[in-house]
C-alpha cells in the first residue's frame, strides 16, 4: 500500500513559484486565488495535506517530486511519521488555521480524513481555490457529495477522489471491451467485498453497540476536532485511528469503503448514473448494535433505467463474505476473488477483481483466449493506478480534469451511498429521485441523506 | 422381517390395549375425538420441555404413557400435565422398562440424539414420530428411513406444514402449468436472528470459557449423549432450545426451518437428490453456525421436469423482490418464491394478487389431511402412511437440508470458493471434494451407537 518515496522536495523550486504565485492571481487574497493558471514545464505544485495517518501518507509519497509544504493531523502520534518525513512541511492540527495561515503557499490539497470529516474540509479547501485529491468515498452523506461536486465545478478547481483504481489500464480495456459488445448487452452485475470482516486490520470493522468505557483522550490527539461535524461522543480507541469505517457516525460501511472501487468499472463502462430505486438486507438484529455501527453482511440491490441503447440494469452488492451464486461460465476450481464483480451480458459473463477491474477476464477462460480484442480506443493514464495521484497534479499543471474528478468520482459516490442509505433503513425498497436528493416513498431518509452538523459546523 | 413386525404389531396392539386400559385415567382422555380406550394407543415421549410437549397434547386422544427428560426442570410443566404418566431420564431405561407398555415414541430432544433414539425405538418396533430435521447428520436421515422401512413402523416427522391446505393448493396450483415450469425456487428466513427474542438463538458465537454447577435436575452427561463431552454453561447458553446454534447440537437456521419450507417443493415439484450444493456465509466457526448465509441447490430434471435452482437464505438474507409484486405489499422477512416460466408464486399464491383472483383454485388432485398428528395415528392402526414417513420422503428432506450444513463448513469454506460440491446418490458420497464426506456423518462419543 505504501509507495516508494521519490527524491524530496526541492526548496529553491518552490520559492521561484512561489514569488511568481503572489505577484498574481494569489495576491488578490486567498479567497479569490485564481485556479487553472498556466505551470511551466518543471515548475512545482505546493501541496498540502490533511490527515496523514493513513492513506494520507500513502498519497504522499506518490507526490515526492512536488513540494510537500504542510501537513495536518488532529493527531501528532499518528501523523507523527509523516511529519517526519518531510521535515520542511509545517506541520498543523486545525487544517482551518493552516489554510488561513498557508493559505497562499498552497496550490492544491490531499484529504484523506476519516469520512465523516471528508466534506467540511473538502469545501474549505475548494471554496478557496485550492486543487483538491479527496479519499474515497467523497463523503460521508449525498447531499455533501452533491455540493462537493458542484463545488469543484463553480471554483474550476482539479479534483480527483482517491479510487486509483480508475486510472488503471485494466478498467479502460474493460471499457474497449464493452463498448465492442464482447459479452452483449449487460442487464445484471454482482459485486461483493469481504469487508467487513477481511481478515486484517483494514479490513475488519467492528459489529458492536457505543462502547460505554470513556478512557482518556491521548495526550497526541485533539478528540473535539476529529469528531468535526459529527455528534459529539465521548473519545475511545475503538473509533481511531483504525475502526471508524464500522461506525454510522464516521464512516459508510463497506459499501462506502470498497464500493468505490468494486463498483467504479460497472459504474463508468456501463455509464449507469443514478439508480430508480435500491433495497437492501442486513444481519442487524440487536437494535443497539444496528444503531451504531454497520451490519456484518449485506446485501444491497440497485435498478437502473435504460441509458442510450444500454438496457435497465440490476446490480447486486454482497459485503461480509456473502457472494452471489457462483456462475455457470466459471469453471470448476477457478476462485471466486475476495473482492470482485461479474458482469453478466447476453452473450457472456465478465469476472474482475478490485481497484478498477483488476483482473478483468471474460469466463470461461476459453471464451477470452477465442475473444478477437479491439484496438486501444482510449487513452491511458501514464503509470495506471499508481500514477493515479500524479494525474491529478497533471490536471492541476495542464487544466484538463484528472481521470476521476468529482464529475465522475460525485455520482459514483453518490449511488454508492444510497446503497448506504438502503442498509440503514434495511427492508425498504427506496424509490430514489435524484433531481431533489429526495426518497419519495420514505421520508426518514432525509435525515441521513442530509444529516444535521454539530453546533459550529457548515458546509 | 415385515411379517414378523406386522405379527408383533398386532400382538403388540393388544398388549398396549389392556395396558391402557389400565394405565390411562378417564380424566386425561376425553374431548370431541374421543374413541374407546381399547383403540387408543401408548405413547411415550423423550424431550418434553419444548415442542415435545406441544406433539404430545396434539395426541392426547392416545394414552400418554410414559414421558422422559434430561432436564426435569424444564419438564416439569409436561409430567404435571400427565401425572399417570411413568417419569424417566434416560431413553434407553425406558425402553427397557416400558418396552412392553409403549406402541409409539415422540422424539423431540435437540437434533444431535433424534437419531440414536429414533432408531432404538425403531429396532423395538416401536412407531415414531420425530420433530425436524429428522436428524443431525445426512447419513443418520438415510439410515434410519431404511430403518423406518425394513421395520414397518408408522413414522411421521414433526414438519407439522405438510398436511396443510396451503401444501395442497401449492402442488395443484403448479402441477396444473399455472405458472408452467418451474425452474427457480427461494426460500428464505429471518432465523437465527441471534436472540431478539425467546424464540432465536445465538449464531456467529464462540464457545464460553469457564463452567457452571450443573443443576441437580439436569442429567448433563445424557443431554451431550452422543456428542463429544464439554462443560456445562447455563445462563442459556445450550440448553433449553438454544442448542439450535452449535454445531454439535443443532442444525442452524436451516435444520430449523428448511424442513418445514422445503417441503412444499420437495412435493410440488418431485425433488430428489440434488447434483451439487453451495454456499456463501458470514463468518464461521468450528462451534456455532454462521450469523446469515445462503445455500444453493441445483437438482437435475425429473421426467418432465426442467431442472431446479433452489436458494436459501437465512439470517435475514433474501432473494430481489419481485417486479410482479404490488407496490405497497409487505415483502416479508419469511418466504418462499417459486418462479415459473409463465408466472410466480409467493408461498402459496400466485403474484400479483389479480392473477390469483382470476386464475381462481386448482383442480383438487391431492387428498386433503386429516391432520399431521391424526396422519400418523392412523398409520399407527395399519392405515396409510402418513405424509412426512421417513422411508418416502422426510429422510430424503432432511438429508437435502442437512447437506446444505456440509457446504457451510468453516474447514471448506476456502475451497467452497472456487467450486460447488457435487453430489452422487448412488455412491452416497461428494465427488470433487472428499474432505466433504466426513462430514455426512460424525462420531459418536464413546458408550453411543446408533
Amino acid at each position: 500500500m505504501m509507495r516508494e518515496t521519490d527524491t524530496m522536495t526541492d526548496s529553491k523550486n518552490t520559492l521561484t513559484r512561489r514569488a511568481f504565485v503572489r505577484g498574481a492571481a494569489g495576491a488578490m487574497a486567498g479567497l479569490t486565488f485564481v485556479p487553472g493558471r498556466a505551470f511551466g514545464a518543471n515548475e512545482r505544485l505546493n501541496i498540502a495535506a490533511i490527515g496523514v495517518g493513513g492513506m494520507g501518507a500513502a498519497n504522499l509519497n506518490a507526490c515526492t517530486a512536488e513540494n510537500i509544504v504542510a501537513l495536518c493531523d488532529v493527531d501528532s502520534e499518528y501523523g507523527g511519521k509523516t511529519f517526519k518525513k518531510f521535515p520542511q512541511a509545517k506541520t498543523y492540527l486545525d487544517y482551518r488555521d493552516m489554510l488561513d495561515k498557508e493559505g497562499k503557499n498552497i496550490d492544491a490539497v490531499i484529504i484523506a480524513t476519516p469520512d465523516h470529516t471528508h466534506a467540511t474540509i473538502g469545501m474549505e479547501c475548494i471554496r478557496r481555490g485550492k486543487h483538491v485529491y479527496l479519499q474515497k468515498p467523497l463523503a460521508h452523506s449525498i447531499f455533501e457529495v452533491r455540493m462537493l461536486t458542484e463545488a469543484a465545478r463553480k471554483h474550476k478547481v482539479q479534483s480527483q477522489m482517491g479510487n486509483q483504481g480508475h486510472s488503471s489500464d485494466a478498467i479502460r480495456m474493460l471499457y474497449e471491451w464493452i463498448q465492442d459488445g464482447a459479452i452483449g448487452p449487460v442487464r445484471e452485475v454482482y459485486a461483493w467485498s469481504d469487508r467487513p470482516v477481511g481478515g486484517d486490520p483494514w479490513s475488519d470493522f467492528p459489529i458492536m453497540a457505543r462502547p460505554k468505557e470513556t478512557p482518556a483522550v491521548p495526550q497526541s490527539l485533539d478528540w473535539d476536532r476529529w469528531l468535526g461535524p459529527a455528534a459529539y461522543r465521548p473519545y475511545h480507541p475503538i473509533y481511531h485511528p483504525m475502526s471508524w469505517r464500522g461506525f454510522w457516525d464516521f464512516g459508510t460501511g463497506a459499501l462506502g469503503d470498497m464500493g468505490c472501487h468494486i463498483l467504479d468499472p460497472a459504474f463508468w463502462v456501463l455509464n449507469l448514473g443514478h439508480p430508480e430505486r435500491v433495497e437492501a438486507v442486513t444481519t442487524h438484529y440487536i437494535p443497539e448494535v444496528a444503531a451504531e455501527t454497520y451490519p456484518r453482511a449485506s446485501v444491497v440491490r440497485y435498478e437502473f433505467p435504460a441509458r442510450g441503447d444500454m438496457p435497465p440494469v440490476k446490480l447486486t452488492w454482497f459485503d461480509g463474505r456473502l457472494l452471489p451464486p457462483r456462475p455457470k461460465a466459471l469453471e470448476p476450481g477457478r476462485k471466486l476473488p475476495g473482492n470482485g464483480a461479474l458482469l453478466v451480458g447476453d452473450k457472456g459473463t465478465i469476472m474482475h477483481g478490485s481497484h478498477g477491474a483488476g483482473g478483468v477476464r471474460i469466463i470461461p477462460e476459453t471464451q477470452m483466449k477465442a475473444y478477437n480484442r479491439p484496438a486501444q480506443s482510449l487513452p491511458r493514464v501514464k503509470d495506471g493506478s499508481g500514477g493515479h495521484e500524479r494525474d491529478w497534479i497533471r490536471a492541476c499543471k495542464d487544466g484538463k480534469p484528472a481521470s476521476s474528478s468529482f464529475e465522475y468520482g460525485g455520482p459514483l459516490t453518490e449511488m454508492v451511498l444510497l446503497g448506504v442509505l438502503a442498509m440503514r433503513l434495511k427492508d425498504t425498497m427506496l424509490e430514489w429521485d435524484p433531481v431533489n436528493m429526495k426518497v419519495t416513498n420514505c421520508d426518514e431518509a432525509d435525515k441521513y441523506i442530509r444529516p444535521v452538523f454539530r453546533e459550529g459546523w457548515t458546509l | 422381517m415385515k411379517d414378523k413386525t406386522l405379527s408383533r404389531r398386532d400382538f403388540m396392539g393388544a398388549a398396549a390395549a389392556i395396558g391402557a386400559f389400565t394405565v390411562v385415567p378417564r380424566h386425561v382422555l376425553g374431548g370431541a375425538g374421543h374413541t374407546p380406550p381399547s383403540e387408543k394407543i401408548n405413547i411415550a415421549g423423550v424431550g418434553i420441555g419444548g415442542q415435545g410437549g406441544s406433539d404430545l397434547r396434539q395426541l392426547e386422544s392416545q394414552n400418554i404413557v410414559a414421558l422422559c427428560d434430561v432436564d426435569w426442570r424444564h419438564a416439569a410443566r409436561c409430567f404435571d400435565r400427565y401425572p399417570n404418566a411413568k417419569k424417566y431420564k434416560d431413553f434407553r431405561e425406558m425402553l427397557d422398562k416400558e418396552d412392553k407398555n409403549i406402541d409409539g415414541v415422540v422424539v423431540a430432544t435437540p437434533d444431535h440424539l433424534h437419531a440414536i433414539i429414533s432408531m432404538a425405538a425403531i429396532k423395538r418396533g416401536k412407531h415414531v414420530y420425530c420433530e425436524k430435521p429428522l436428524t443431525h447428520t445426512v447419513r443418520e436421515a438415510k439410515l434410519l428411513a431404511e430403518a423406518a422401512r425394513e421395520a414397518g413402523v408408522a413414522t411421521q416427522m414433526g414438519n407439522q406444514g405438510q398436511a396443510s391446505e396451503q401444501t395442497r393448493l401449492l402442488c395443484e396450483t403448479i402441477w396444473d402449468g399455472a405458472i408452467g415450469q418451474v425452474r427457480e425456487v427461494h426460500i428464505w428466513t429471518d432465523r437465527p436472528l441471534n436472540g431478539i427474542n425467546k424464540w432465536y438463538w445465538p449464531q456467529g458465537v464462540d464457545r464460553p470459557q469457564g463452567q457452571d454447577p450443573i443443576p441437580d435436575t439436569l442429567d448433563w452427561d445424557l443431554w451431550i449423549g452422543p456428542a463429544p463431552m464439554r462443560p456445562y454453561v447455563g445462563k442459556r447458553t445450550y440448553n433449553p432450545f438454544v442448542w439450535r446454534g452449535w454445531w454439535d447440537f443443532g442444525t442452524g437456521a436451516l435444520g430449523d426451518i428448511g424442513c418445514h419450507s422445503m417441503d412444499a417443493v420437495f412435493r410440488a415439484l418431485k425433488l430428489g437428490y440434488p447434483t451439487s450444493v453451495e454456499a456463501c456465509c458470514t463468518l464461521v466457526n468450528d462451534e456455532t453456525y454462521p450469523v446469515a448465509s445462503r445455500v444453493t441447490y441445483e437438482f437435475p430434471a425429473r421426467g418432465d421436469l426442467a431442472p431446479v435452482t433452489l436458494h436459501w437464505y437465512d439470517g435475514g438474507m433474501k432473494p430481489p423482490r419481485p417486479a410482479e409484486l404490488e407496490d405497497g405489499r409487505m415483502w416479508d422477512t419469511n418466504g418462499k418464491l417459486y418462479i415459473g416460466d409463465k408466472g410466480k408464486i409467493i408461498d402459496y399464491r400466485l403474484i400479483p394478487e389479480p392473477r390469483q383472483r382470476e386464475y381462481g383454485k386448482p383442480p383438487q388432485k391431492v387428498e386433503r389431511s386429516p391432520g399431521h398428528y391424526n396422519e400418523w395415528v392412523i398409520a399407527f392402526k395399519g392405515g396409510k402412511p402418513a405424509g412426512s414417513n421417513f422411508p418416502d420422503h422426510a429422510g430424503l428432506l432432511a438429508q437435502v437440508v442437512l447437506m446444505g450444513n456440509i457446504a457451510l463448513r468453516p474447514a471448506l469454506k476456502n475451497k467452497m470458493l472456487s467450486t460447488k460440491l457435487y453430489f452422487d446418490a448412488e455412491q452416497f458420497k461428494f465427488t470433487n471434494l472428499p474432505e466433504a464426506n466426513q462430514y455426512l456423518t460424525k462420531e459418536y462419543r464413546e458408550g453411543w451407537t446408533l
